[in-house]
């Protein structure tokens, strides 16, 4: 690997991290929820997309910085996330706009 | 005097509220274990020591910004009828996000208090809950509860109305959004108050609070009342929002939210909640989610669980529907023996037991489906249906939310399409509403089941329960369909997001299945008591008026008296005794009299007006195989599907004044000429599919418009009447029947 592609390489996850809001709290590989093939424990970093949907998000408690369980293993786009007390279904649309990480 | 006061009740989703409002008013709303059962705000009485509460049950929420149909109808609710004192309902096992609610409230300054419901769920969890440490941080009353069974709710009362005696005026709540936000507000509130902005009717930093989130209400509101303000105010906002998306790349309202849970953490970690152990409920209620919504196994397993629900409503309900049945029968010829022959005997017999009781014939296989709806949806699946439909209704251009109202409509057949229609009020996007709106009169609710299970009992009796699924899923693809051609045609627009929140697993109470079986029954047998009655009536006279000339009525006289003139005198009275062993000739005679009378039946029916309307459509409705006949039947259906089956039956029974025979429709229609096989399923078909009933036009004038109400009318008519000629034609050609 030549410096230039390690400097995209770099620039490419510094931007990611950038994107990150809460970004302290997410220390390892970021990417959509909807691409989350594995049921486990994840963490929120991000809540992207139409402005609504994002308050809309929040107001159901999903936000950067909060800590949720997938339950819906090799599901794809469809989604279910256990959140504190809660059982939330997303489609794609959402899942796609939902930044996390592993935990 | 007694004293009264207006309470609120306000919270999320599922929280409660419902529970909690049949429990302190003694109503009995229907409450569901599905979210958004509630759209529009109830009201109840309530005596509480000498005072007289009306207390309105609003829309679950889970914020106060105009996301959705329900948050407007609580926001409008409280700014417009400023109750004395509004209850939240916090359910306290999911605290936090139950919270933010009520932070919402505090900003508004509503007089608040705060009823903490399923402690006992939230301490089988192994959350502890200290109410009066919370009370104390967040300054206003709070007091444990348990809904469902009561617990609490008298204290909840208690203080309810000591804040309301207090008669403060509203008392804004100030929570810190950080500096930038903060110096935004502080520009933005000045500038409001000065101009007394939107009328006054919201606390001025609450306006401003709404200016930053983007609340479009809120915004249109501004700009109606006083465009310039509103135009110095969003300037404000916007260079915020620009400094903020730069700098963190998220807009306002996301810094809010944020600082909100900020606040709501700062409170619950002082020592308010201590958790226990993690208990294996939650885990058990995950893992049937597993099974239950996988990607392959669940809808295999939905499928199997619908068509479950069939079978059981079918088998089970197949006893006491014949019972009815025989029993209408009994009372028709009970009825035929002690009333004189006239008309007043043709209006009972024909008009009143034949129609009404044609339809409460029906009450236990209705009473059976809603059961098994009730249990779908009290066990919290019906909303894991809806989870799992979304991916199915996308691609016909609807939204996961449309599941509910095509179910309440007759999705699994027996709903109805009035509430069906209300119900997509749930629905963010007006075109995915519209389309919604429109095809779930599609749907085969309780009024088409009589006529389904009729038409399917008398000419696939084998097969029933089969049948009956088969022409649910017919219903639910011509639906879909329908959906998808309004969606790229009138309706064309993009798809909006779907986010739902699934209640838990619940094992249904015996009492709540109960309730909700008898509730839904109980409106089926009401409108066959009252509306279906008048509608029988009406058509009764339709089908008997005008009557035939007196010159018709002697030619028929004349031609039995010669006919009996070509008998023995001992014959005749032999004949006219009624005996059930007749001698060869005086069956002979017999069989030649009642042939005559049916022809005079027929005739007079032909001359009636409903009979004229009949005729007049069957140039066209022969192209279908519906004969004149059942052409009344069908043009009585635009009132209500319902008079269908009664009508039909009233058609057919018409003339019998031979009433020995008490023969099911089910049985005449099968051996009448004009109808087979083939034009059962185009009848079917029509009528699955065609214009909805009066009730539901009007109600889809009311949510919609009356140009979408006659849309209805004219598209549904047009569609099921094409697909029905497809079927017959195709059917006929194949000799099917």
């Amino acid at each position: 690997m030549g410096l230039k592609d390690l400097h995209s390489g770099c620039h490419c996850f510094a931007n990611r991290m950038r994107k990150c809001w809460g970004k302290e709290k997410c220390p390892g590989t970021i990417g959509p929820l909807s691409q989350k093939g594995k049921a486990g424990r994840i963490r929120i970093c991000k809540v992207t997309g139409d402005r609504r949907l994002c308050a809309r998000m929040a107001s159901m408690g999903v936000y950067p910085g909060i800590e949720a369980e997938v339950i819906c293993p090799k599901n794809g786009s469809q989604c279910i996330l256990k959140i504190e007390g809660g059982t939330i279904s997303l489609d794609n649309s959402v899942s796609d706009n939902i930044l996390v990480t592993a935990l | 005097m007694t004293r009264q006061v207006i309470m609120a009740l306000a919270g999320n989703p599922n929280a409660g509220k419902t529970t909690l409002f049949n429990q302190l008013t003694g109503a009995r709303q229907h409450v569901g274990n599905y979210p958004g059962i509630t759209v529009d705000h109830k009201e109840g009485l309530l005596e509480h020591q000498g005072t007289r509460i009306t207390i309105t049950d609003l829309p679950g929420t889970y914020s106060m910004t105009a996301y959705s149909a329900e948050e407007l109808v609580a926001r409008d609710y409280l700014i417009s009828n400023r109750p004395e004192v509004v209850i939240n309902i916090v359910d306290a096992s999911n605290l936090e996000r139950n919270l933010y609610l009520t932070c919402q409230f505090l900003e508004l300054g509503v007089p608040l208090v705060i009823a903490l419901n399923m402690v006992d769920v939230a301490r089988d969890r192994g959350i502890e809950i200290k109410a009066d440490k919370l009370a104390d941080l967040l300054g206003v009353p709070v007091v444990p509860i348990i809904a469902r069974s009561g617990f609490g709710k008298d204290k909840l009362i208690d203080e309810a109305l000591a804040v309301a005696a207090r008669k403060q005026s509203w008392q804004p709540r100030d929570i810190s959004y950080g500096d930038d936000l903060d110096a935004a507000i502080a520009a933005l509130v000045p500038k409001i108050e000065a101009t007394h902005f939107v009328d006054g009717l919201y606390p001025p930093r609450y306006i401003a609070l709404k200016y930053l989130e983007n609340d479009e209400q809120i915004l249109a509101k501004g700009k109606d009342t006083d465009p310039a303000t509103a135009a110095e105010l969003e300037a404000i906002v916007n260079s915020v929002c620009e400094h903020t998306t730069k700098t963190l790349d998220v807009y306002p309202e996301a810094i809010i939210a944020d600082h909100r849970y900020g606040f709501i953490k700062s409170i619950i970690r002082q020592g308010v909640v201590t958790h226990k152990f993690d208990t294996d409920r939650l885990y058990t209620s995950d893992r049937i989610d597993q099974v239950l919504t996988n990607r392959l196994i669940g809808p295999v397993i939905m499928l199997a669980i619908l068509f479950g629900v069939y079978q059981f409503t079918f088998s089970w309900s197949e006893l006491p529907v014949a019972l009815l049945e025989d029993f209408f029968g009994w009372l028709s010829a009970a009825t035929e023996t002690i009333l004189p022959d006239g008309r007043l005997k043709s209006l009972v017999i024909s008009g009143i037991i034949g129609g009404v009781g044609g339809v409460l014939g029906f009450v236990p296989l209705i009473m059976f489906m809603f059961f098994a709806i009730a249990i779908l949806e009290d066990s919290g699946y019906l909303a894991r249906v809806a989870y799992m439909m979304d991916r199915v209704f996308r691609i016909f251009g609807l939204h996961g939310s449309s599941v509910m109202p095509f179910i309440v409509s007759g999705g699994i057949a027996g709903g109805c399409a009035v509430p069906g229609v209300m119900a997509t009020r749930t629905l963010r996007s007006p075109k995915e509403r519209m389309a919604t709106l429109l095809t779930v009169p599609f749907m085969n609710c309780g009024a088409k089941m009589p006529v389904l299970a009729l038409l399917i009992g008398a000419f696939f009796s084998d097969n029933k329960a089969q049948y009956m699924f088969l022409f649910t899923m017919l219903a639910w693809i011509v639906a879909l369909l329908a959906a998808r051609l309004l969606r790229s045609t009138v309706l064309r627009g993009a798809p909006t997001p779907f986010v739902m929140e699934l209640p838990p697993y619940r094992f249904p109470t015996m009492r709540g299945l109960l309730i909700h079986t008898w509730e839904r029954t109980w409106q089926y047998i009401k409108k066959a008591g009252t509306v279906i009655l008048g509608i029988s009536i009406l058509l009764w006279a339709m089908m008997t008026f005008p009557q035939l000339p007196a010159e018709r009525l002697a030619g028929y006289e004349a031609m039995r008296q010669n006919i009996a003139s070509g008998y023995d005198e001992t014959i005749v009275a032999e004949q006219a005794q009624e005996r059930t062993v007749l001698s060869a000739a005086a069956t002979d005679l017999a069989g030649q009299l009642q042939e005559i009378n049916k022809r005079e039946a027929e005739e007079a029916l032909r001359h009636s007006l409903a009979g004229r309307i009949g005729i007049a459509v069957e140039t066209v409705s022969h192209l279908a195989g519906f004969d004149w006949r059942t052409n009344i039947a069908l043009i009585g259906g635009f009132a209500a599907k319902e008079v269908i089956i009664s009508t039909l039956g009233t058609a057919y029974s018409m003339g019998e004044v031979n009433t020995d025979q008490t023969e099911s429709l089910g049985e005449r229609l099968k051996k009448d000429s004009n109808w087979n096989r083939v034009v059962a399923v185009a009848a079917l078909v029509f009528i699955m599919f065609y214009a909805p009933c009066f009730v539901t036009v009007i109600c889809i004038a009311r949510e919609a418009s009356w140009r979408w109400a006659l849309f209805s009318i004219g598209f549904n008519t047009v569609f099921a009447f094409i697909l029905a000629v497809l079927v017959f034609q195709i059917g006929s050609f194949f000799h099917l029947g």
